[in-house]
């Protein structure tokens, strides 16, 4: 037997035959039209309004993307200045005509060494 | 108990009922009207709200940059920065002398003349300076003048000057490679542009939470690694330099090539130009590397590849002499030598090459028509012909990486023109057939070799954006355009040349004894455009090589129409050459002797 037959069981002995038996059962309340519209349209604002958020929140990633690519283009600019800037200094042009260049003695080679 | 007051309750049913349909009846038109919008128009909408919000452009890729060997490291010599346009709208500018002054202390330039133009009417955009480097633009724009702006743009610079200017060429305006490597490799160095197709703000910022957005990353250019050997590079600019004044030369051209892989260690011409100033040249003649592009007919330095030939056909030996009558009668035309070769006489190969005698390379011309006569016969013309176009590759573009090559001229070996015998003699010394200084440095490198062709060539290694490197490895042409032992046999008979030059008073022709130096003099008569010669118009014209155990270098000097007393291959062609195996050997770029 299971639990709700028993149960069953149980409440049979209070309506027998020709016995009249009085429930007691609250009200159902039920919402109105106009209630029903409310709360769909409370519903769909809400559900509206979590998409909402939730694109927002996804655009702001948009955001961070752009500001880290402007940060790296302005960091790649850099970089390539910086190696410009380290090319020229290194160029043959310079070498030739530092400081440390033009205090060299130039030295003529007076032959070349034989074997 | 009172019953309920049925009129109130049917009075709020119908109020209720009221409002109820109203809203239904308002829903409904908003539905309707949505449906409108959204369905039935959505094509019409959906195209003007992407118009405003979908924007699609490229990413530019970075062009790739070109490097050259320094020793052991390898170094850029072309880069790309990003400079500055600086603007101004008028409009906006009420006093012109007083922002002139301001930004004057931070560009340079004329107060005035900056002045001037912001006075300009009719117009919103003035141009007042490019190319501002990354720090005078930081300070222009903290100026906060209103009316003045910068835009940037992506240049090429060049650390090392106007240095290999017309091997590396430029890139115009439009991003494009124009001459040299820059146009041969245009599509490497280029890459490929990236694409942004996105939702955006109203900023232009892509909102990712739109489908459909697509971006893909630009690829950027390769990086070009040359074979330039940068110091030998400089050094030959200066000596090109330092001749072109000497001789007095419309313009000088010259290579250094290493024979056995076929790169050019060094390219170069006078006059050049500063390829960061491109826009300035007022000839542009300049941009062009006359080392390839510039087919001239190259004079007796072309009877290297006719002994070459005829060595390697058998029909003459290293040791092989002849009677000179000092002129031959071809098609009614006479080929002669100079006074100073000293008339009719018994002569040899190294002769032919050391006094450079026209009737020498036409007797041997004669030996691959019929051995042991003095005739030309269409067997020696073929046989010539083929060596030239087949073997030492004349008459083609060698397919450096160069904008413009050159491809030359070899006449067809047309046995049906009645001046056949004279035009194919002409072409044993160098006369009516043309030469770019590099078709006849990979020519005679090829004999020197052991008869390897290699493609010459500017690149030693590509690398690309990934990081991922192509070694660019010899590239075998042609396997057998002499035999293996050719060379060993050419190799006296130039140092030879040398020697006797060295003898009769040319001084710098001295090198030291544990290094091996060879070449051959070229002076050629300058072809009129309208046919025939000019007179008194030469061109002078050097090949030779430097070395050790074997030749390391070999050396091609082009000195177009000099302008001093003398044969033009000996008194403007020679000393370019002496002067660079000078330089290579002084610089310890060539392994001397291992045994005297």
């Amino acid at each position: 037997m299971t639990y709700s037959s028993s149960l069953a069981m149980g409440r049979s002995r209070f309506s027998g035959r020709n016995q009249n038996s009085v429930v007691f059962r609250a009200p159902v309340r039920k919402l109105g039209p106009i209630s029903n519209t409310i709360t769909l349209i409370v519903l769909a604002c809400l559900l509206g309004l979590l998409y909402l958020t939730q694109v927002t929140k996804t655009n702001t990633f948009g955001y961070q993307i752009s500001a880290l690519q402007q940060q790296q283009a302005n960091l790649q600019s850099q970089h390539q200045n910086l190696e410009v800037s380290s090319a020229r200094l290194q160029s043959l042009d310079r070498a030739q005509n530092s400081t440390a260049a033009k205090g060299l003695v130039p030295v003529s080679p007076s032959g070349t060494a034989q074997p | 108990m009172a019953l309920p007051n049925t009129n109130n309750a049917s009075a709020t049913i119908k109020r209720v009922r009221f409002w109820y349909g109203l809203l239904t009846i308002v829903l409904v038109v908003f539905g309707i009207r949505l449906f409108f919008l959204q369905v039935v128009d959505y094509s019409h909408y959906h195209a003007a709200a992407l118009s405003d919000q979908l924007k699609q452009y490229q990413i530019p890729a970075d062009r790739g940059i070109i490097e050259a060997q320094d020793g052991s490291n390898v170094v850029p010599i072309v880069l790309n920065q990003k400079l500055y346009t600086l603007y101004a709208d008028p409009v906006y500018i009420k006093h012109p002398n007083q922002v002139a002054a301001k930004i004057v202390p931070v560009i340079g330039g004329n107060a005035n003349q900056y002045a001037g133009l912001m006075h300009t009417k009719n117009t919103r955009y003035v141009i007042l300076a490019k190319k501002l480097s990354p720090s005078q633009n930081q300070r222009v724009l903290a100026l906060r003048i209103p009316g003045i702006g910068t835009q940037g743009q992506d240049y090429r610079v060049y650390p090392e000057g106007s240095l290999a200017s017309q091997v590396l060429g430029f890139v115009d305006g439009n991003g494009k490679g124009q001459y040299g490597i820059e146009q041969a490799l245009n599509k490497q160095l280029s890459g490929k542009a990236g694409q942004v197709k996105a939702v955006t703000d109203v900023n232009g910022v892509p909102l990712p939470a739109t489908k459909g957005n697509i971006e893909q990353p630009p690829v950027n250019g390769d990086t070009v690694v040359t074979t330039l050997d940068l110091p030998m590079q400089a050094q030959m600019e200066k000596i090109l330099q330092q001749e072109y004044k000497k001789t007095k030369s419309q313009g000088i051209s010259a290579l250094i090539m290493d024979p056995d892989t076929g790169q050019i260690k060094a390219m170069a011409n006078y006059p050049t130009y500063d390829p960061s100033n491109y826009q300035n040249v007022t000839n542009p003649a300049v941009f062009q590397n006359g080392a390839v592009t510039d087919a001239i007919e190259p004079g007796s330095s072309m009877k290297t590849l006719t002994t070459s030939a005829a060595l390697d056909q058998g029909v003459i030996q290293p040791n092989s002499s002849f009677y000179d009558p000092a002129h031959w009668v071809i098609n009614g035309f006479n080929i002669t030598d100079i006074a100073q070769d000293g008339g009719a006489r018994e002569q040899n190969i190294a002769s032919i090459l050391a006094l450079s005698l026209n009737t020498g390379a036409t007797w041997m011309l004669m030996q691959m028509s019929d051995p042991g006569h003095t005739q030309i016969t269409a067997k020696g013309i073929n046989a010539w012909h083929n060596y030239m176009v087949n073997h030492f590759r004349l008459g083609q573009p060698t397919g450096i990486e160069q904008g413009y090559e050159s491809a030359g001229y070899v006449p067809p070996a047309n046995m049906n023109d009645p001046s056949i015998d004279l035009r194919y003699a002409n072409t044993s010394f160098g006369q009516g057939v043309q030469l770019t200084a590099l078709q006849l440095g990979a020519a005679l490198s090829s004999v020197l070799n052991g008869g390897t062709y290699y493609q010459p060539t500017l690149v030693s290694e590509t690398i690309k954006a990934s990081g991922q490197t192509q070694v660019n490895k010899p590239k075998v042409v042609e396997k057998h355009t002499v035999g293996p032992n050719i060379g060993k046999e050419l190799i006296p008979l130039m140092q030879n040349v040398v020697t006797t030059y060295h003898n009769e008073g040319f001084s710098y022709m001295s090198f030291p004894s544990n290094y091996i130096v060879g070449g051959k003099t070229g002076t050629a008569q300058v072809a009129k455009p309208t046919g025939g010669y000019y007179k008194n118009t030469y061109n002078g014209t050097y090949v030779g090589f430097v070395g050790g155990d074997k030749p390391q270098y070999v050396i091609v000097v082009f000195n177009i129409k000099p302008g001093i007393p003398g044969y033009a291959g000996s008194y403007a062609g020679q000393p370019v050459f002496s002067d660079l195996a000078h330089m290579l050997i002084d610089n310890s770029y060539v392994t001397p002797k291992t045994s005297p």
